[in-house]
């Protein structure tokens, strides 16, 4: 605030001195403003096919082939949906989703959300940091020198603040995953198939396909990136006039992170499935898939692309984590409070960003698997989660106008069933083999 | 946490730094009595007084102990312990606290300790008094929540309440006006700590027999008292008043309604500069945005609305009535309503200002309907008119009789045919024998005037060239019908280079 504040009074001082000041009409502003700054949505749905995500897909299409789109389809589905509910209570109760929680559940419930969060995301963290240190044994980097400087690097760049300006620079390298859309065309894939899967939910019931389908809903509809678009619009102040910019934002996002997904699905089914590769168990692997377009190329595109979707979700979830859990505190915090004044701020960043790259640095640590176990586990953390929104939506006294009607929260009902099923087959599997 | 934060009133865990005034102003308003004994390492704090009133009060049969005259120990045990002091304070104030988080789920018993039901939740009615007595219980019998009467309660301890009588109404409770449910409504909800000019999340409160009545004493905001309500028994229900703050200082916003009556919070609300309130709305939540305007006086509200941001405003006018809305814009000035107005979708405009008084909103329909980069965008219709044949004394006396308006910086001149013929600076005026009549003061320097659809750009080159505070706006036949001051020009500028689509915010996110 006070910085803002600081501007102000600089502005002033210069209009008072006579200086002219170009005068666009706001409308103008706003637009080339959304433009020129990506919106949150979109953030969130890059950061979404981030190494887990990527992992995640590739596995499913090296494995399953085309059978398992629908599983895709759906969790694209359920994105969008929760991600916009997520705007929407942003935007209209004004208070981030952990203080919601605890606001309208008490103690337990806030801690107990706040909790999962902070679990889910320390995965999630972690699968970045594994993410960075695949590309860097791509590019023969001992994963003791990548992991330790990306987690410097993130941890200073946000620190500092400049991460506004580098942000677009990780963007541009995490857009380097748009490649999978023409490798998707080059690798001329089965589309009669891929068709079928989309629309035709077939379930091999075995634990490697029931575990690979939690995954995908896990790193699809992501428990950080709900808090995340949350605690965005409450913490810029978006207004319900913003509502809708944000809404298309949203899910633009989110369709992004589905088509990328579809794409990185079907140019793996089209040539890793097709050749025999069926197990995924390093980068390498899954970067071969980018051969048709890429040729010899593909590892190193493959790489960028892994860091710049990785350092571009490792800068915003520790941020994003920290929020959560000073709003748990009734004060969110921000990067413009001392190291004294939010200690848990500060500490809950510290914290989420040197267990993650502790995890990754365990000797002997399998990279993949501990990519797509992390997804599994954002799927279990996720339940809870998507409850407290339900809850919510449906508040009259929270929401208002904007409250869920009867067919949205029968729609929000089945995506939490979904993920139900999933997760208590998987957990099924687990205990009983 | 905010720097400006004043922490007066507040348990400080710190000792010697409570003020000795606020603390016996707090002792005041506790109905204790104003003689304030200092301890020697430090001066009172509101919660001393409140143990000692606490100590005080025997009429009704509550087990709360009561406060030794403990001064000599005290003192001896400050010298040889730091703190010694403030610890003994505490202790008093934990044994005498009951936490309202804790009690929630407790028993409810009849005199000779047999279960009538489970606790619920507590019912405190918002009246004129400083600390709220409790009303109320809703306790759960059967599958039943029913309302058990205040007066009714016998003991009430953090453990458990007993109750005189063993009658239950057993009809289902419902919400009254001006009644709150302390752990439906209050905890966990934002509320104002008005000394500390922040909002806050209550993360307990506590209860204290005072007056004769159970009431609502403090607010524990602590993070520590959060987390120990998470854990079972006996944990979740010892008082931890680290943080507290004193209910007088707090505006709690969450009752049913949005209408909130709170004597102490009113007049604690009213001492604020309305830039700080205006923050603090701003840091407020839609409902609760209302609710507190609702509590402010309405020239207060208006001066406050002034200095919101104008996306803050325009979400908070949204959660008003059009009456409301309407009320509080008239009282503000024209031109900043005028800017509000406009920026609202044509029916929210229409409705609030179909509920104004006629001419008020003649008059904001036309400054609505001109463009923002205009002068007649920015301008207010708030001036001082007199005509050359007036004098001095008169042109004075409109002035005062106007005060509360923005016109300080002098009376516009106009002739017979109402055409501008001067801007006569309030310097002038007081400089000049009270029966002069203002054509005397009619010459060089020329008035600055601009005409009413003159673009920003312009009106700037007039203001840098004259350095004005301000600056007289014509329509098409010379006649004034505004002005244009030099703040109104600067906001409306800082609002064209600071819109900034998403990129706003505290920076806690990308």
């Amino acid at each position: 605030m006070s910085v803002e504040k600081s501007e102000k009074v600089e502005v002033a001082a210069k209009a008072t001195k006579g200086v002219k000041v170009a005068v666009p009409s706001p409308r103008k502003i706003r637009i080339a403003a959304f433009l020129a700054v990506m919106g949150p949505g979109i953030i969130a749905g890059l950061s979404d096919d981030d190494p887990a995500g990527i992992t995640t897909y590739s596995q499913l299409g090296a494995h399953y082939g085309y059978r398992l789109l629908w599983v895709l389809v759906l969790s694209t589905l359920a994105l969008i949906l929760f991600q916009d509910l997520g705007a929407r209570i942003g935007v209209v109760t004004r208070q981030g989703l952990i203080g919601l929680v605890r606001q309208k559940y008490g103690a337990r419930s806030g801690v107990f959300s706040a909790s999962s969060l902070i679990l889910a995301n320390i995965g999630t963290m972690t699968a970045e940091f594994a993410g960075i240190a695949a590309a860097g044994q791509l590019f023969h980097l001992s994963k003791f020198i990548s992991v330790p400087i990306a987690a410097l690097l993130v941890t200073f760049l946000v620190l500092r603040g400049s991460f506004g300006r580098v942000e677009k620079v990780f963007f541009l390298l995490s857009a380097v995953f748009l490649s999978y859309v023409l490798a998707g065309f080059m690798a001329h894939p089965d589309w009669g198939q891929a068709v079928h899967g989309m629309i035709v939910p077939s379930m091999p019931f075995t634990r490697d396909a029931i575990f690979i389908a939690t995954a995908t809903l896990g790193t699809t509809l992501a428990p950080w990136g709900l808090a995340f678009i949350q605690s965005y619009a409450v913490d810029k102040r978006l207004t319900r006039d913003d509502l809708r910019l944000l809404r298309v934002d949203v899910w633009t996002g989110s369709l992004l992170t589905g088509v990328i997904g579809f794409f990185v699905v079907i140019t793996c089914a089209a040539t890793l499935n097709k050749q025999g590769i069926t197990n995924i168990t390093d980068a390498a692997q899954a970067a071969a898939a980018l051969k048709p377009l890429a040729g010899t190329l593909a590892k190193d595109l493959f790489a960028i692309g892994l860091i710049g979707a990785a350092l571009l979700a490792a800068s915003i979830l520790p941020l994003s984590t920290a929020y959560s859990v000073s709003d748990l505190t009734g004060r969110p915090a921000a990067l413009d409070d001392g190291y004294t004044e939010a200690p848990l701020f500060y500490g809950t960043f510290a914290a989420i960003t040197v267990i993650a790259a502790g995890l990754v640095l365990l000797p002997g640590a399998p990279l993949v698997t501990i990519l797509i176990w992390t997804q599994v586990l954002n799927a279990v953390l996720l339940l809870p989660l998507l409850f407290y929104m339900f809850g919510i939506a449906r508040d009259k006294r929270l929401m208002g106008e904007f409250s869920a009607t009867r067919n949205m929260q029968a729609v929000y009902m089945a995506i939490i069933a979904m993920v139900g099923v999933c997760v208590s087959c998987m957990l099924w599997f687990t205990f009983h083999r | 946490m905010s720097a400006k934060a004043v922490k007066t009133n507040k348990v400080a865990a710190k000792p010697a730094s409570a003020p000795v005034k606020k603390g016996a102003a707090a002792a005041k308003v506790a109905g204790a009595p104003a003689k304030v004994v200092s301890a020697p390492a430090k001066a009172p704090t509101t919660q001393e007084a409140l143990a000692r009133t606490v100590g005080k009060s025997v009429a009704l049969p509550i087990t709360a102990p009561v406060a030794k005259p403990i001064k000599a120990v005290a003192s001896r045990a400050a010298k040889l312990v730091g703190r010694r002091d403030s610890v003994l304070a505490r202790k008093n104030i934990r044994e005498s606290l009951v936490s309202v988080a804790g009690l929630i789920g407790r028993p409810v018993r009849d005199n000779d300790g047999r279960d009538l039901g489970k606790l619920v939740d507590i019912v405190v009615r918002h009246g004129e008094e400083t600390y709220p007595a409790v009303s109320g219980l809703i306790v759960k019998v059967g599958a039943r929540k029913s309302f058990i009467d205040g007066a009714r309660i016998s003991l009430l301890t953090k453990d458990e309440i007993r109750l005189s009588s063993t009658k239950i109404n057993l009809r289902e409770y419902t919400r009254r006006p001006g009644e709150s449910l302390l752990d439906a409504d209050v905890i966990d909800h934002q509320i104002v700590d008005v000394d500390g000019l922040r909002v806050v999340r209550s993360a307990d409160l506590y209860l204290a027999p005072l007056d004769r009545e159970i009431r609502l004493v403090g607010v524990d905001i602590s993070f520590v008292s959060f987390l120990r309500r998470v854990f079972p028994g006996t944990i979740r229900r010892r008082p931890t008043p680290d943080r507290v703050v004193d209910w007088a200082s707090v505006a709690s916003l969450a009752d049913g309604t949005g209408q909130v009556r709170t004597a102490g919070p009113r007049s604690a609300l009213g001492q604020l500069r309305p830039a700080d309130l205006a923050d603090l709305i701003e840091d407020l939540v839609g409902r609760e945005q209302g609710a507190l305007i609702e509590l402010l006086d309405p020239d207060l509200a208006a001066d406050v609305l002034e200095e919101m941001e104008d996306e803050d405003l325009q979400g908070l006018l949204r959660g008003l009535s059009a009456e409301r809305a309407a009320e509080l814009l008239t009282r503000m000035e024209p031109d900043e309503s005028a800017e509000v107005l406009r920026d609202l979708d044509d029916e929210h405009r229409e409705s609030i200002l179909d509920a104004m008084a006629d001419e008020t909103a003649r008059g904001l329909r036309t400054l609505v309907s001109f463009d923002e980069t205009l002068a007649g965008g920015v301008m207010t219709t708030h001036m001082v008119i007199c005509r050359e044949s007036d004098t001095v004394a008169h042109a004075l006396a409109l002035l005062v009789k106007n005060r509360e308006r923005d016109i300080s910086d002098g009376v516009v001149v106009v002739d017979t045919k109402g055409k501008l013929l001067d801007h006569i600076q309030m310097i002038e005026l007081v400089s000049t024998k009270s029966t002069a009549l203002l054509k005397t003061l009619i010459g060089p320097p020329l008035p600055m005037a601009v005409s009413i659809d003159a673009h920003l750009n312009e009106v700037i080159d007039e203001f840098s060239n004259n350095r004005g505070s301000s600056i007289v706006v014509v329509d098409a036949t010379y006649k004034p019908v505004g002005r244009i001051m030099a703040d109104d020009l600067v906001d409306a500028l800082v609002e064209r280079t600071e819109r900034r689509g998403f990129s706003q915010g505290s920076g806690a996110l990308a």
